[in-house]
């Protein structure tokens, strides 16, 4: 069965859409099947890494959820048709899709309202899921924590956690932290994204983290200025596999591939 | 004086174990020779005909940096022999050599050199062993540097804890050593650069507020639709665990 990954933090700027696409790419690279839901398509986010235009995009999640169209009437085949850019190219013959999704706060409650519940809600990902083989169904939630967040953390299995290194992100995520073990998510990992390069002790910085939020630290990615810039609209770690801020997502990736 | 010298060419490494009727021949075919303090002895670039022994006094082997400032690579002393190459090839000295106290040296010509090796032939097997030995002596020398190197370029310090200390070369031998305690004291203290430089980092102090945590854990905890959401997740993980 494969495993629902959401991505969260608890404030806007962390780098979270560019880690959500990053880490798909390199989870495809390493040959699973990985389907990333991207819940933001009014704002350039996700699809744009991918290279998908969002005038291009016809039927959403939501729709396949409410059963009124097929999965393949929503999901758009990065390896297929994405291999317009450096990056992108090298995902080509990979089996990554994107599953543009219009979940938002409203609406959510709207279905909720509807009697569109939790386990309506994954057993309509998880057949999806079923049907394209899925390993990973990654979700690139909104920051803060509203109800469509906390439904996307009621059904992950894991849920990954960015924050940069200062005390309103810590302040945050450790009500993010209470709130996934409320709802009994069974594995927690933490990456600090944005971290001024040298500026750290690093060793020390993991310590207090892991200490703080009893739940593993799978990386320090640096402040990366060229990824802010995202002039090239294109998957930072394929483009520039040898850059640290790529080995730092490579080892986040490969934490999430390393859970049972 | 020639009994002395015959003592000091017994411990060279060039001519430890000869026969002694050799080493006689070899100073009587050589050149006592003075050379005053600030004496040049051999010249960097020049062709080199000569060995030298050291009897007594000292010199120092010097070359020019990038800027063109002496640079001294080494100072020799009594029983030391230089420009021993210049036996081999004809090849130009490497580096110059001048005296910084009044020395009283052995100067041996290659011609003589060469003439006695063929009165001689047991001392040719002498030199080719003894050359073989320091070279194989200094090609584990580099092998091992090269290991160290590559270990402490990676950030790996281990190797200093148990690394070689030579403090004076006395011999050529001991000159490999020397270059690896130099290289030792070196990455030592980059080490320490590098440990100091590491205290200076910052060290975040991570500061939660504890009762703004439980506060906003139950603002969000207390809805009715958080309690069905909790509900249903339990249920959905029951479900997945028995899958």
């Amino acid at each position: 069965m494969g495993k629902i990954v959401s991505i969260h933090s608890f404030r806007g700027g962390t780098g979270k859409s560019n880690t959500t696409a990053n880490l798909a790419a390199q989870a495809a690279l390493a040959d699973k099947r990985v389907g990333v839901v991207d819940t933001d398509i009014q704002s350039p986010g996700i699809h744009v890494l991918f290279g998908l235009d969002e005038t291009k995009m016809g039927k959403t999640l939501n729709d396949f959820l409410h059963g009124k169209c097929s999965i393949a009437e929503v999901a758009y085949s990065v390896g297929e048709k994405a291999a317009d850019s450096p990056g992108r190219r090298k995902l080509a013959g990979k089996n990554l899709w994107l599953f543009p999704s219009s979940i938002r706060g409203r609406e959510i409650t709207q279905i909720l309202r509807e009697g569109y519940d939790v386990n309506r809600l994954n057993e309509g990902l998880q057949a999806m899921m079923r049907e394209l083989s899925l390993d990973y169904l990654l979700i690139d939630t909104h920051p803060g924590l509203n109800e469509e967040t906390l439904l996307s953390i009621a059904i992950s299995d894991i849920l990954i956690i960015i924050l940069r290194p200062d005390n309103q992100d810590f302040q945050g995520t450790a009500v993010t932290v209470d709130i996934a073990r409320s709802l009994d998510v069974p594995n927690l990992l933490l990456m600090v994204n944005k971290a001024v390069p040298g500026k750290y002790d690093y060793d020390d910085l993991k310590k207090q983290i892991e200490d703080t939020f009893k739940a593993p630290l799978a990386g320090i990615l640096p402040l990366n200025f060229e990824l802010a810039d995202n002039g090239s609209r294109d998957l930072f770690s394929l483009v520039r596999p040898e850059h640290e801020w790529s080995k730092g997502l490579r080892g986040v990736a490969e934490a999430i591939l390393a859970l049972k | 004086m020639n009994q002395e010298i015959l003592d000091q060419l017994k411990e060279t490494f060039l001519f430890r174990g000869a026969p002694e009727q050799t080493l006689k021949a070899l100073i009587e075919n050589g050149a006592l020779r003075r050379f005053p303090a600030g004496t040049v002895l051999m010249r960097e670039g020049e062709e080199g005909s000569s060995l030298f022994l050291i009897h007594e006094g000292s010199v120092k082997i010097v070359t020019a940096d990038s800027k063109g400032d002496e640079l001294i690579i080494n100072t020799c002393g009594p029983g030391e022999i230089i420009g021993e190459m210049a036996l081999l090839d004809r090849a130009p000295r490497s580096a110059t050599v001048v005296a910084i106290a009044d020395v009283d040296a052995l100067e041996l010509q290659q011609d003589a050199f060469q003439e006695l090796l063929h009165q001689r032939p047991d001392l040719t097997m002498d030199l080719i062993r003894a050359f073989s030995s320091r070279l194989r002596f200094s090609t584990t020398y580099i092998q091992k540097a090269i290991e160290w190197t590559q270990s402490i370029a990676a950030g790996d310090y281990s190797v200093l804890e148990d690394g070689p200390v030579v403090s004076v070369a006395r011999t050529v031998e001991d000159k490999a050593g020397q270059l690896l305690s130099e290289f030792f004291k070196m990455a030592k203290n980059v080490k320490a650069r590098e440990d100091e430089l590491r205290e200076k980092l910052e060290k975040l102090s991570l500061e939660i507020d504890e009762a703004r945590r439980k506060q906003e854990f139950e603002e969000i905890t207390g809805s009715d639709f958080y309690a069905n959401l909790k509900a249903q997740a339990q249920a959905l993980r029951a479900k997945r665990r028995d899958q």
